[in-house]
């Protein structure tokens, strides 16, 4: 081999390798585990698809299904349309625009499973600050539909900078010239808005829709410690059922069919997020 | 000079719409932050009687046996002692793993796979729900002997940030301008020295960025740390959901464990601001 051949193989074969290791390799022994029924003490059984049958006959699989759903469907929806919002509002010069930087940056670095539990304090029905300074008697967190607001709501507070930041990286990508020579046509903000930035933005849009809904599935620790998935399963999100039923009742067989059906619900937009990447580098 | 209008609300409001828009934006982010803050030196007592925005001083006299308190215990120092080196073990193995590899993709060409389809390839896991691959790791590790060590969540870690270190540092050799490299080439450097010595010495910002924000998302995963690490490896995480269901939700420590496990991350994501778009559009976005 030549050094040069040599040399970057070396270099990459390393992290490639890990990625099998630790990514690759998981991902088919997962599958390969749900088509077992796996008893602990007991002899693994070959029970083919059975699993994945168990899971369309399962009402509590499929309604984790249509929580996750519903959950991915409103907090991206929310922070998208919001985070848009605030770009374009903030896509001027602001006075303490650093410091307003820096405060939006924080919550999406602050630890899901402590914002869970700060909102729980947060949305507490008696004596909790969204009831307390609204002088307000909403159910939170007991009510069925209510619950699922209160986590959609956390995971915004947690998300929403994402959103903003990036669209207003993507619009401060846009040429002023652009915008010069529009403003030589028209003063019509709307017209300028729909016509020039619209197009200029919309790779990046697409691209933070599809960052949020690939992430916006992964959804755990906020439901696990806010609501607990409850009340009853109102809140139990597919991967939160998936733990449930592996590392609680310890059934890894049907818990990786659980865990496979997650990753097929978003597999298609991982597809799109890849070629928007790609199209990108 | 401008004629001055006289002053009137409406005219402010119109005036600094945009501005007041962005503080009351700034004032949602934070107000979480105040709360927790302003339960964490409330005396339990205090904790329901106080209403509203309860303001320290103004509302309830302040205190610090929440925190003289929850710091004492064992089990928290342990958290905080186990998170910190699980943190700062990932960042120095995606360093040593990422930046290499990083370097390849950008300075040499592969045809099959091409470097785009490498690329994927190392987004392949920031994409994948995790819970796929929680039970078939859990499974790993126990036939490793590793389950309940700080050694399997840096593992894992690394892993989780590989991705994030690739994509960053990828971006940063391509900024560099090759002709440094093709210099010390001519002069007879080897790709090792010309790697260590020129390429990352320039992009430690870069480096160093990367592995902060490493080090913060580490701090915060909390799937695989309740699953791998159940005893002697918990993380911060991991304890505060347990401390909660042993003794239920007392929100004096719910304002101080949120206070301990949410600083050390958002310190950091403010240190490195500037990577922080690169790092989460997977480099899509130069930011």
């Amino acid at each position: 081999m030549q050094p040069r051949t040599r040399i970057k193989l070396l270099f990459l074969l390393p992290a490639a390798a890990w990625v099998l290791v630790w990514t690759i390799f998981p991902f088919f022994y997962g599958l390969w585990l749900s088509l077992f029924h796996i008893d602990f003490g007991g002899e693994d059984r070959f029970i083919g698809l059975d699993n994945f049958k168990r899971f369309f006959s399962d009402r509590n699989a499929l309604n984790a299904v249509k929580i996750t759903f519903l959950f991915v469907l409103g907090s991206v929806t929310v922070q998208v349309i919001l985070g848009l919002l605030l770009a374009l509002a903030a896509n001027r010069p602001l006075p303490l625009r650093g410091l307003v930087r820096t405060m939006l940056i924080l919550p999406l670095f602050a630890t899901p499973v402590a914002v869970g539990f700060l909102f729980f304090t947060i949305f507490y029905e008696e004596g909790g600050l969204v009831n307390g300074l609204l002088s307000i008697k909403v159910p939170w967190l007991s009510s069925p539909g209510y619950a699922l607001i209160a986590i959609i709501i956390a995971d915004t507070w947690q998300w929403i900078s994402f959103c903003f930041l990036i669209l207003l990286a993507g619009l401060q990508s846009i040429p002023d010239d652009v915008y010069e020579a529009a403003a030589l046509e028209t003063r019509n903000r709307w017209k300028i808005f729909w016509h020039i930035t619209f197009p200029y933005l919309q790779p990046t849009l697409v691209l933070v829709i599809l960052l949020r809904i690939t992430e916006a599935f992964k959804v755990f620790a906020i439901p696990y410690t806010l609501t607990r998935g409850g009340p009853g399963n109102a809140t139990l999100v597919l991967p939160m059922y998936a733990y449930r039923a592996g590392m609680r009742f310890f059934d890894f067989g049907y818990a990786s069919a659980i865990s496979f059906m997650a990753f097929v619900l978003v597999m298609l937009f991982i597809i799109f997020l890849f070629r928007s990447i790609r199209q990108a580098y | 000079m401008k004629p001055k209008t006289p002053w009137s609300p409406a005219a402010f409001l119109e005036r600094h719409s945009y501005f007041i828009l962005t503080l009351i934006f700034a004032g949602f982010s934070a107000l979480p932050f105040y709360w927790a803050a302003s339960l964490s030196i409330r005396n339990p007592a205090e904790t329901f009687t106080v209403t509203g925005l309860a303001i320290p001083f103004l509302q309830y006299q302040p205190t610090l046996i929440n925190w003289i308190e929850e710091l004492a215990v064992g089990e928290s120092q342990r958290a905080l002692l186990n998170s910190t080196i699980i943190a700062v073990g990932t960042a120095v193995g995606v360093a040593v793993l990422g930046a290499p590899a990083a370097y390849a993709l950008s300075r040499f060409s592969f045809r099959r796979p091409a470097n785009k389809d490498f690329t994927i390839w190392f987004l392949s896991q920031r994409v994948l729900p995790p819970i796929v691959t929680v039970i078939p790791i859990f499974m790993m590790m126990q036939v490793f002997n590793l389950l309940d060590t700080r050694l399997a969540l840096i593992l894992v870690n690394i892993t989780f940030n590989l991705p994030l270190v690739v994509v960053i540092m990828r971006q940063a050799f391509l900024d560099l301008p090759v002709e440094l490299e093709e210099a010390a080439m001519v002069d007879g450097a080897s790709y090792l020295d010309i790697f260590l010595k020129i390429s990352l010495r320039l992009t430690m910002p870069s480096m160093a960025a990367a592995m902060l924000i490493a080090t913060a998302f580490t701090w915060n995963e909390f799937l695989f740390a309740l699953t791998l690490g159940s005893l002697d490896a918990r993380t911060i995480p991991v304890h505060m959901a347990g401390a909660v269901d042993t003794r239920g939700i007392q929100f004096w420590f719910v304002g101080v464990r949120v206070l301990i496990a949410m600083g050390p991350p958002v310190i950091l994501a403010m240190l490195v601001q500037r990577y922080i778009v690169r790092g989460l559009t997977f480099g899509a976005l130069k930011g």
